[in-house]
């Protein structure tokens, strides 16, 4: 029986989940669209974990993400921690020397600063998300063209079109009108992926410095037109990691591991998950004049777990 | 008379003493809610920042409740804040024809004292000195008690928010300066038992604009959160100190301006050498972590923000800056929240 490790990164537009082994060596990933069913998705990783491999004793499972509680809460995670820390220590597993995090995920970016493999600062963005995924892939589909060779696209363009970046509907805008002027396909999403880079720097990164060595995670990573964006804007050399879509995912595989070392038993469901109906409900409380949106998770008509109270008197009576 | 001005976090309790003291009744309307910033952004210029819609809204929810006399601090030198009353004392007007509204300037305290507040509340110059010096001290006593449950919050955070409408219910029943030192010891005594240490706690800088400071509402019970993170907040912003400074009684705020000198020669307005100044003596004195909040869109925080980078990266100290306004998610915020507090406490390891 191999023992291994889970993490589960449910993200806005996928979900991500990892095995690792004692020896922190990467079994499995896989890699599926949330669909904005985030327990649907979170079951279908499961199954397909468990499917493929009888031979695992799961010993420990973290989740992380923007669903990581509500992933938390159904798989019976041992750590629930955030993007930043997840992607942090991911990282500085594999390049201990890493001083730059670049993350750029559906619908959120951020970069963290490490030092020694610790970090010491982060950003994330915070009133606006143009330049994430989703902007990109919206993109890609109103041109025509998979997401997957959207980035081969602009590098064979010489020079790039200059695209507004700040708000994605002006972007797009303007990559409508620079096509009406003729300009080709190849060198508007070269300047788009620059508009984005741009952005990026001037929104999310500002001030902070940026040292090598730099790495790019996230889902917008396998963007080859972004990251060469990038070095150019930097003049440093870029790395995207080999396991890049799921480095929170992996990051969470080894705080659970952490975790388990120090507590010896794991809170994980196992295959029992796949056969148990769980269901969200919401309410808005009219107590006040606040009217919270008050989320419920029920685990096969009993209810576990409940939250987005200001006042918290409906989450102070968890169970 | 019924008289509304905006909420101040816990320091409304001790404006609204001031008010009584004068011999009016206070009309606020219901508390801060969701309802108060929606008729708030509604009647509000779309990017003026958080603390004008916020207070808007509680003024108009002020006037459903049947207050007749509006009071608004004006006078703030080269930040926005200056022309609020103006543009809400307009909005109102048109909202409803039966109140009054005042500007009450902050920096010409001769006429506070002797002219407009003894013409508002008919009463004597006397009666307006003696209703401050007891604002004074109240204010003191709230910010003594908030200095208790941060740290309380920090060391058990459940004990410390079931004490928390019993401290309130103490630092309402006030009326003379005698109660308030009796009230001081009655805090002490109710939280001293909190106070064992354990570990090491976690103490992070909250600096930026004074009302995002002040108001839980406006910041999302930021120093909530922290607290049930296990960490104590420290934040030097206060009514008390603001009363002080007006009064040129505050012997600390050269000392605060003479700390921000180093990143930030010259005032831009507003609060910001306050803000860099503030978190440069906790860079010096030692603090695990600065958070910096303020409305979007405010211009003195921003430029603050730019010199509160250079500061951090000097230091090699954490900084969160958040900037808010009506659209901001607590989900959001949380996240946020926690990645910092994640970070000084895996830094510190």
């Amino acid at each position: 029986m191999l023992k291994a490790y889970l993490g589960i990164d449910v993200g806005s537009i996928s979900t991500k989940g990892v095995l690792i082994d004692e020896n922190r060596e990467v079994i499995r990933s896989s890699y599926l669209r949330t669909l904005g069913r985030p327990i649907e998705a979170i079951k279908k990783l499961v199954a397909e974990l468990f499917n493929e491999n009888k031979n695992i004793e799961i010993k420990g499972v973290g989740t992380t993400g923007s669903a990581r509680r509500l992933a938390g809460v159904i798989v019976g995670a041992d750590v629930i921690k955030n993007e930043i820390i997840t992607h942090a220590v991911a990282a500085s597993h594999f390049y201990p020397e890493a001083r730059t995090i670049i993350e750029i995920g559906g619908q959120d970016s951020k970069i963290i600063l490490l030092k020694d493999g610790v970090p010491i600062d982060f950003a994330m963005n915070t009133v606006c998300a143009a330049g994430t995924g989703s902007f990109l892939e919206h993109q890609a589909t109103r041109l025509g063209i998979p997401i997957e060779e959207f980035g081969t696209y602009a590098l064979k363009a010489t020079s790039g079109a200059t695209i507004a970046g700040r708000c994605t509907v002006f972007a797009e805008s303007d990559m409508i009108h620079k096509a009406q002027l003729g300009i080709s396909v190849e060198e508007i999403i070269r300047g788009l992926c620059d508009a984005i880079v741009r952005n990026y720097l001037s929104t999310v990164a500002k001030g902070k410095p940026i040292e090598p060595l730099v790495l790019f995670q996230g889902g917008v990573a396998a963007n080859i037109g972004v990251k060469a964006a990038f070095e150019r804007a930097l003049r440093m050399q870029v790395i995207v990691p080999r396991y890049f879509l799921v480095m929170g995912a992996i990051g969470a595989a080894f705080l659970a591991q952490d975790y388990v070392q120090k507590n010896l038993s794991t809170k994980f469901v196992g295959p029992a998950l796949l056969d148990i109906n769980f269901q969200t409900k919401t309410f808005e409380c009219h107590d006040c004049a606040n009217f919270c949106e008050v989320v419920e998770t029920y685990k096969n008509s009993q209810i576990i777990d409940r939250y987005g109270d200001r006042c918290g008197k409906w989450s102070e009576i968890n169970p | 008379m019924k008289v509304a001005f905006p909420y101040l976090g816990y320091d409304t309790i001790a404006l609204k003493k001031f008010v009584e003291m004068l011999g009016a009744e206070v009309c606020l309307g219901s508390p801060l809610t969701a309802r108060t910033l929606s008729l708030g952004a509604k009647y509000s210029p779309e990017l003026i920042c958080l603390p004008f819609k916020i207070t808007l809204g509680s003024f108009v929810e002020a006037l459903e409740a049947g207050a007749d006399t509006l009071l608004m601090a004006a006078g703030a030198r080269k930040c926005r804040f200056g022309y609020y009353h103006y543009l809400q004392e307009d909005i109102l007007k048109k909202i409803s024809n039966h109140h009054q509204f005042y500007a009450i300037s902050q920096y010409t305290p001769y006429e506070f004292f002797f002219k407009k507040i003894p013409k508002i509340f008919g009463v004597s110059p006397r009666r307006v000195i003696y209703a401050t010096w007891l604002l004074l001290h109240h204010s003191a006593l709230i910010d003594y008690y908030r200095k208790l449950i941060r740290l309380a919050r920090a060391i058990d955070f459940t004990s410390a928010q079931k004490k928390e409408s019993e401290a309130l219910r103490i630092i309402e029943n006030v009326s003379n300066l005698s109660a308030i030192r009796k009230a001081k010891n009655k805090l002490k005594e109710l939280f001293q038992p909190l106070f064992k240490f354990k570990k090491r706690i976690i103490k992070i800088g909250l600096v930026g604009e004074i009302y995002l400071m002040l108001e839980p509402f406006a910041n999302h019970d930021i120093e909530k959160e922290l607290g049930k993170m296990g960490v104590v907040v420290i934040g030097r912003r206060s009514l008390y100190r603001h009363l002080k400074h007006l009064l040129h009684i505050d012997t600390s705020e050269l000392k605060i301006i003479i700390d921000a000198y180093k990143y930030l020669k010259d005032s831009p307005g507003g609060e910001a050498i306050k803000t860099v100044g503030e978190a440069h003596g906790f860079c010096k004195t030692g603090i695990d972590g600065i958070i910096h909040i303020y409305p979007f869109t405010c211009m003195p925080e921003n430029i603050a923000y730019e010199a509160l980078e250079k500061m951090a990266h000097d230091y090699a100290i954490p900084l969160l800056s958040i900037s808010i306004d009506e659209h901001t998610s607590k989900t959001g915020l949380l996240t946020r929240l926690e990645a910092f507090v994640e970070l000084i406490k895996r830094k510190n390891l």
